[in-house]
């Protein structure tokens, strides 16, 4: 697994500092958010591409694609995976993001609207494309099967990660490179601010005075493979995929539905489709945005499907800030450390219990305790919700036993 | 591929709206959908500015006009094709389901660029006048993956909502996740396809990239000469649905999909990136066509766009693997549509299939503009 972030590069450096609670928000430095009366964000400071890119990847990739491949060489160096498995047709890259490289197409629009259509140069002009995350790192590991990237908004991680075990599934990869990656960029940090989802200080995940998200970003990518690649090549596995659920609310493209029918159904499947049941759930890496609404739904379908078992939940967007399509990806890393740590990464922030939030919230400092299967979920724009289920390796009933239900 | 059924064919297209329109604009030459006085944008004048536009677009007659204010083209021109589709495969009529139900129907389409519309209308607030002044209510469609999303909203469909972004090949590769998602029981049908919408800045940024042909006569895509590529527009959404469930359910089958493939080819080291990969396309018509009698496929509906660094490396891959078969090129009448392109492609197919003796399939095929390509196989129906 590779992680581009906030409070680290690299998983060892992100889960402790997860770990510890230390906080990535700080004054934003890449514009000017002064006006907009919220200057606080969870950027990626000290990222210097050149260290991870070679000189001409360097000069091409954006900011987005850049975090993308970066990450995406830390998950292959982390999972031993040589060359040869890479250049392939049977290594697949299938990345999320919401905007992909918004940095550079705010560039030449600016240049556009101040200059005329003249000033957008065409040597930038094909460095604009949202799908480039996906391109720059199949191009950069040099992989040869499907490249593909699903701007999934804020759930994208998620369904990456499902679409990347699905082709594996289906046989139609060894090795898929899977995550999303994102960048803080003015237009859309105004764009939140407008919505009047962003916190003035801090995120407090399910808190009962919470005032919004803080947004975030970076990168999250691990090394999906079939189990039968992992086992030829000597690979030791650090979690299984189980089931992944998905659901479309239908019903508002930024507020979620209220009675929480589309994350319920989502949660339920990637619990059914992984062969196990409600009871089997040992920790809820949460959506957690710190908005009012978000929230109290996403409590709302906590209760629904585990009913009184409090099973421990936890948003570490209260560390990390909203990291938007990159969220779900790196919160995936997340849940995977706490299958091999037992430990419950910290909600900052909380204080005052929320009626509307009746869970158990890992509070201010890290839990410890069972985390053979964890869920990740992700509630998006668009309606969209997406839960993945992570097992420890060899806890999931077998294809034959569950009837291949993933 | 778990072979598909596509029951319903929903079109917004510069060729006319609705799929029986589109079936006539194909029938007559090309070239007719194509404008120099779009109403689409306003630009300066210029004198190569040729598109194929909707003209004079209004998505009122097809899905009423309440809720639309905030909307932008890209979205209407989905909504459009979405319920003409959903109309057509008799899931629903006059909004109501007649067939299948919420919970059983979901998206998955491709956009190559989004909104672009969107962003500019927002940018230019923050840079003109101030970003505290942005509309909220517009905000929304800066995002990729919203005017997908409306789709659902409007249609009330709750099996899942998904957008690809692939670029030109982002259509075919829709329909390879819907049969993913269909034979995984995540949905009974899917509308699938793609979309991408008319806007100044994609012509000026496909103008500033010097892809466009600006001569007023002449332009022939799968023609000999190649001097540049034609921008179009619209929404092409197919439902599909598991075959043996559509026909249990009576639809009327208008198309098979029965085979789907991908590759993907590095650029050479310290080469550009934006390159077009002449053996990711042969590979991706080979692992489509895995399985199946190539004989009998009568026709290459290809991407050809007019544009030379493009062409060039689908004709030597299609020469090298479907070598004697008749190639098409529909994009001679709907321009390049980008993430709808494929999609258009599919439903061109279905109609230049239907009077087709020489064999029941057609390989659709697309070249994206970094290294990747796909193809998809449809089959008329027995």
């Amino acid at each position: 697994m590779g992680v581009v972030s906030s409070i680290g590069l690299g998983r060892g450096a992100f889960w402790q500092s997860l770990v510890e609670g230390r906080s990535g928000t700080s004054t934003i430095s890449s514009f000017d958010a002064t006006r907009l009366g919220r200057t606080l964000a969870a950027e990626v400071q000290g990222f210097v591409v050149s260290d991870h890119l070679t000189a001409v990847e360097t000069r091409r990739a954006g900011r987005c694609a850049a975090f993308a491949l970066a990450a995406a060489r830390m998950a292959v160096r982390d999972a031993g995976l040589s060359d040869s498995a890479l250049r392939s047709e049977r290594a697949s890259v299938v990345l999320g993001t919401t905007m992909g490289e918004a940095d550079i197409c705010g560039m030449l629009d600016a240049r556009w609207i101040l200059e005329g259509p003249d000033a957008m140069s065409p040597r930038v002009l094909p460095k604009a494309a949202p799908y480039l995350v996906s391109m720059e790192t199949a191009q950069g590991l040099g992989c040869r099967g499907t490249v593909l990237t699903l701007p999934a908004a804020c759930a994208a991680g998620n369904y990456a990660i499902g679409y990347a075990a699905d082709l594996i599934r289906a046989g139609r990869a060894d090795v898929v490179i899977t995550g999303a990656a994102e960048m803080l960029q003015e237009l859309q940090f105004a764009g939140f601010v407008r919505l009047g989802a962003v916190a003035p200080e801090r995120c407090q995940p399910f808190d009962l005075d919470r005032q919004g998200l803080i947004v975030g970003e970076g990168a999250g990518v691990m090394v999906l493979e079939s189990e039968e690649h992992a086992v030829r090549r000597g690979a030791t596995a650090l979690a299984e995929v189980g089931g992944y659920g998905l659901a479309c609310d239908g019903f508002h493209i930024t507020r979620p539905e209220p009675s929480g029918a589309g994350v319920i159904h989502a949660l339920r499947e990637a619990i059914r489709r992984s062969g196990l049941t409600a009871d089997e759930v040992d920790f809820i890496n949460a959506h957690g945005t710190g908005t009012k609404a978000n929230d109290a739904v996403e409590s709302t379908a906590v209760r629904a499907v585990f009913g009184d078992r409090r099973v421990p939940i936890s948003s570490i967007k209260s560390i990390i800030g909203h990291c938007m399509g990159a969220a779900s990806a790196i919160e995936a890393v997340s849940c995977v450390e706490t299958i091999n740590s037992g430990i419950y990464p910290p909600t900052l922030g909380y204080s005052t219990v929320d009626p509307e939030c009746d869970v158990a919230v890992v509070a201010n400092t890290a839990g410890r305790g069972r985390s053979d299967v964890v869920v990740n979920h992700s509630l998006a724009f668009g309606g969209y919700d997406a839960v993945v289920l992570f097992a420890k390796p060899d806890r999931l009933p077998s294809p034959e036993a569950r009837g291949d239900l993933s | 591929m778990r072979p598909l059924a596509i029951t319903g064919l929903g079109v917004c297209s510069p060729l006319g709206i609705g799929w029986e329109a589109f079936r006539e604009g194909l029938s007559a030459p090309p070239g007719g959908a194509f404008t120099t006085t779009p109403t689409s944008f306003t630009a300066a004048p210029h004198p190569g500015l040729r598109v194929a536009e909707i003209n004079n677009f209004d998505p009122k007659p097809i899905v009423g006009d309440k809720g639309l204010r905030n909307n932008d083209r890209l979205t209407r021109l989905l909504l459009v094709a979405a319920r003409l589709g959903l109309e057509h495969a008799g899931v629903k009529r006059d909004g109501a389901f007649t067939a299948l139900g919420p919970t059983e129907v979901g998206v998955c389409a491709s956009t190559a660029y989004g909104s672009l519309e969107a962003i500019h209308e927002l940018d230019s607030v923050a840079r003109l006048e101030d970003p505290r002044y942005l509309n909220p209510a517009r905000f929304p469609n800066t995002v990729i993956n919203a005017s997908i999303g409306y789709v659902s909203i409007w249609e009330e469909l709750r099996a899942l909502n998904a957008t690809v972004t692939n670029g030109p090949t982002g259509a075919l590769d829709a329909f390879d996740a819907a049969s993913l998602w269909i034979g995984a029981g995540r949905a009974k049908a899917v509308l699938t396809g793609g979309a991408e919408a008319m806007s100044e800045g994609l012509w000026q940024a496909f103008r500033r990239l010097g892809a466009l042909d600006e001569q007023p006569e002449g332009w022939a895509p799968g023609g000999p000469v190649s001097r540049g590529l034609r921008l179009g527009e619209g929404a092409c959404l197919s439902v599909v649905e598991d075959l043996a469930a559509a026909k249990g359910r009576g639809a009327k089958v208008y198309a098979e999909v029965v085979g789907y493939g991908a590759a993907f080819e590095p650029a050479e080291a310290d080469k550009p990136m934006v390159h077009v990969s002449a053996a990711a396309l042969s590979r991706a018509v080979r692992s489509a066509l895995e399985g199946l009698d190539r004989s009998a496929v009568a026709m290459v509906v290809s991407g050809l766009s007019g544009l030379a660094v493009t062409d060039g490396p689908e004709r030597a891959a299609l020469a090298e693997s479907l070598g004697g078969v008749g190639v098409r090129a529909p994009k001679a009448w709907c321009g390049e549509t980008l993430g709808a392109g494929g999609a258009f492609g599919v439903a061109a197919a279905i109609d230049w299939l239907a009077d087709e003796r020489a064999g029941a399939c057609a390989v659709v095929t697309s070249v994206g503009f970094y290294g990747n390509a796909s193809a998809l196989v449809i089959r008329r129906p027995e």
